[in-house]
């Protein structure tokens, strides 16, 4: 039945204007610069000035990849937005950026996997391509981070990380059977769904949002995270998954043209390079200038791979991603 | 398939007072009659296991035989990771995928879609669907609520998908999203600065559901004619070949007129009399229970169409 890869023919991105340094957050809790860049490598994020949806981010960065790929909106058989912070409670992100676009029958949905969305999503096109059951897909990765921290001494170990962003990707059905996307690669580790997680709005908890959740010492409606936790299973994960995309294909680590994490954390990045002795090349960081945007932080990081000529024509390129869930996530892909 | 509704049952006579109407006039406006809702703590997911236990034991396989699994709800245990992470570790899954999908009530449909492709693709074998939302921790008990609240139940479906045969003989899902306003919750939003979800936000009520009737009803009976139109024609299927159709919305009556207009409502089931609508769960809610009545069986082509929030709706031609 598989009929064609899906290839990535154009990227796009879209970044509020409002840069908030570490500096600035000084301002609101007790942190400093320097061990915000010790622990992370962040030096700046960028978050919302007014009210502004994810969506509303995607919709730029979609128009972008629409056109670098030549496309319109409606020639999409797919929309896919990959967000864990929709724009609502409900309808997902998806419905809310295909009405930015005027669409009226295109099947759109969400993708909530955190910072494993994007590759997610990337895998459901992929496989809608290669039945042919779509032509092109819209995928997008946006993230409105800044609403819904804690941005108090009281958050700052999970504050300081995140930025609001999105970036988008437009894959189409390509014929060459050795370019495209080579492979997915999905997992999951429910049993550290709490290590790092947002706990209210709950349906398990009647009501799911109540006065207790929102107030009190340790509010349920932000993030939490264990960091050790994350670091730990981060650096199994990304290099375990990293390999098995490599040898499903018959490569190995030296075919590796750049290997394009998640941006989480630069410690994690350079540890994970280390291990599997990367050369510095190979390897694609921009987390200093962006934080951690969760679903949109790996066609960001294209994007500017790209922008940068770090991207040729016949590169092998590995997309890598670990977060909350756990999920852990790889494409291989020859550009 | 399996499927596990929480034990506890809520008639309209329990509502009413809350609500400040009175039973008869519930069931006349919601066209429910009673619904279940999900004990403190008990989050979808732990409907889906159970209802995964009942699958998986028909489908004849364990949880480590399964190799991908998809979530489909609009009501997520916890706001992240979702639902499928939970599931994964409750069912004691290898490290899978676990994909949560979010497109309202017509997620099981778009799920069925995806798990497809990943069949035919060639990705997997084996794939599982859960759908299921716990509704009632987010409803507003009282007066304020009494259209919406009285709609809507819990529960939880799954089905065991596996790449031999082609049971998915067809299907067709869309989106129009330029009224998604008719049927949405706006709050907590992501969009709003400085904070999603504040405390004086509980007394607005704008965290719960909203729907316009009669929109609601007017599109949803002519997205869910239309689709059925439509997979029948790109299948080529004469109606008079399926033994039976499925029809689930929001709106009881609007199901029912879809039958009536189809000129197939002898051969209809439509759910939520008992259990209220339940999103995603509910057009599977009446396959399992099809089936397990013996009124559909193997061999059997059944059609499943469905309309709701998004706007997303879709039709299936499934040969069971």
């Amino acid at each position: 039945m598989t009929r064609a890869n899906s290839r990535i023919v154009g990227v796009g991105r879209y970044l509020p204007e409002h840069v908030v340094t570490n500096q600035d957050l000084t301002r609101v809790m007790d942190t400093t610069d320097e061990w915000i860049q010790q622990r992370t490598g962040i030096r700046e994020r960028r978050y919302i000035a007014e009210d502004t949806g994810a969506a509303d981010l995607g919709v730029v960065a979609a128009r972008e990849a629409l056109d670098r790929a030549g496309l319109r909106a409606d020639q999409m058989d797919l929309v896919l937005f990959a967000t864990l912070s929709p724009d609502y409670d409900f309808p997902a992100s998806a419905c809310v950026l295909s009405r930015l676009f005027g669409l009226k029958r295109t099947p759109a949905f969400d993708v909530k996997n955190q910072c494993s969305g994007f590759l997610y999503g990337l895998a459901i096109a992929d496989k809608f391509i290669k039945t042919g059951r779509a032509r092109h897909v819209l995928l997008v990765g946006g993230e409105i981070h800044s609403t819904g921290i804690d941005l108090t001494t009281r958050g700052r170990d999970v504050a300081v990380i995140f930025g609001d962003g999105a970036a988008a990707a437009v894959l189409t059905a390509e014929p060459d059977a050795k370019r495209g996307v080579l492979s997915t690669h999905l997992h999951s580790e429910g049993r550290y769904a709490e290590k790092l997680w947002l706990e209210a709005a709950a349906s398990r908890s009647r009501p799911r949002l109540s006065q207790e959740m929102l107030e009190g010492a340790k509010p349920r409606i932000f993030p939490h995270m264990e960091g050790k936790y994350v670091f730990k299973h981060a650096l199994t994960r990304f290099p375990e998954v990293i390999l098995e995309a490599l040898s499903a294909n018959g490569f190995s680590v030296k075919d590796l043209d750049l290997l394009i994490p998640h941006q989480a954390n630069l410690r994690i990045s350079q540890m994970v390079a280390m291990g599997l002795e990367l050369r510095e090349e190979q390897m694609f960081n921009n987390i200093d200038r962006y934080g951690n945007t969760t679903a949109c932080s790996i066609p960001l990081a294209l994007y500017e791979a790209i922008e940068q000529g770090r991207v040729e024509a016949g590169a092998l390129i590995c997309l890598a991603a670990f977060g909350a869930g756990f999920t852990w996530a790889a494409a291989l892909m020859r550009w | 398939m399996g499927h596990c509704l929480p034990e506890r049952r809520v008639d309209n006579q329990e509502l009413a007072e809350k609500l400040g109407v009175a039973a008869a006039e519930i069931e006349k406006r919601s066209g429910v009659r009673s619904r279940f809702f999900a004990a403190d703590g008990q989050g979808p997911s732990d409907l889906a296991r159970a209802a995964a236990g009942i699958a998986l034991s028909e489908a004849g396989i364990g949880a480590t035989d399964i190799d991908f699994l998809i979530f489909a709800t609009m009501t997520p245990d916890v706001t992240f990771p979702g639902s499928g992470c939970y599931l994964q570790e409750k069912l004691g899954c290898r490290t899978i995928g676990a994909l949560d999908l979010r497109a309202q009530c017509a997620g099981f449909l778009f799920a069925l879609e995806v798990a497809d492709q990943f069949l035919r693709a060639g990705a997997y074998r084996r794939v599982l669907i859960a759908a299921g939302d716990v509704h009632s921790s987010g409803l507003d008990f009282s007066p304020r609520g009494a259209a919406a609240t009285p709609l809507f139940g819990d529960g939880a479906v799954v089905a065991v998908l596996d790449a031999e045969g082609d049971g998915l003989v067809g299907s067709v899902i869309h989106t129009d999203a330029s009224r998604f306003e008719d049927f949405w919750c706006e709050l907590p939003s992501s969009r709003r600065r400085p904070t999603r979800f504040l405390p004086q936000d509980l007394a607005l009520g704008k965290h719960y559901p909203s729907l316009d009737a009669a929109a609601v009803w007017r599109e949803g009976v002519q997205h869910m004619r239309a689709a059925v139109e439509e997979v029948l024609t790109k299948s080529a299927v004469r109606p008079d070949d399926v033994r039976q159709f499925f029809f689930q919305h929001v709106y009881r009556d609007a199901a029912l007129a879809v039958a009536e207009d189809l000129g197939v409502g002898a051969r209809a089931t439509v759910g939520g009399l008992d259990e209220g609508h339940i999103a995603s769960a509910s057009l599977p809610l009446a396959l399992c229970r099809a089936r397990q009545n013996g009124d559909v069986g193997a061999g059997d082509l059944v059609c499943l169409a469905t309309a709701g929030s998004g706007a997303n709706w879709g039709a299936a031609l499934v040969r069971l």
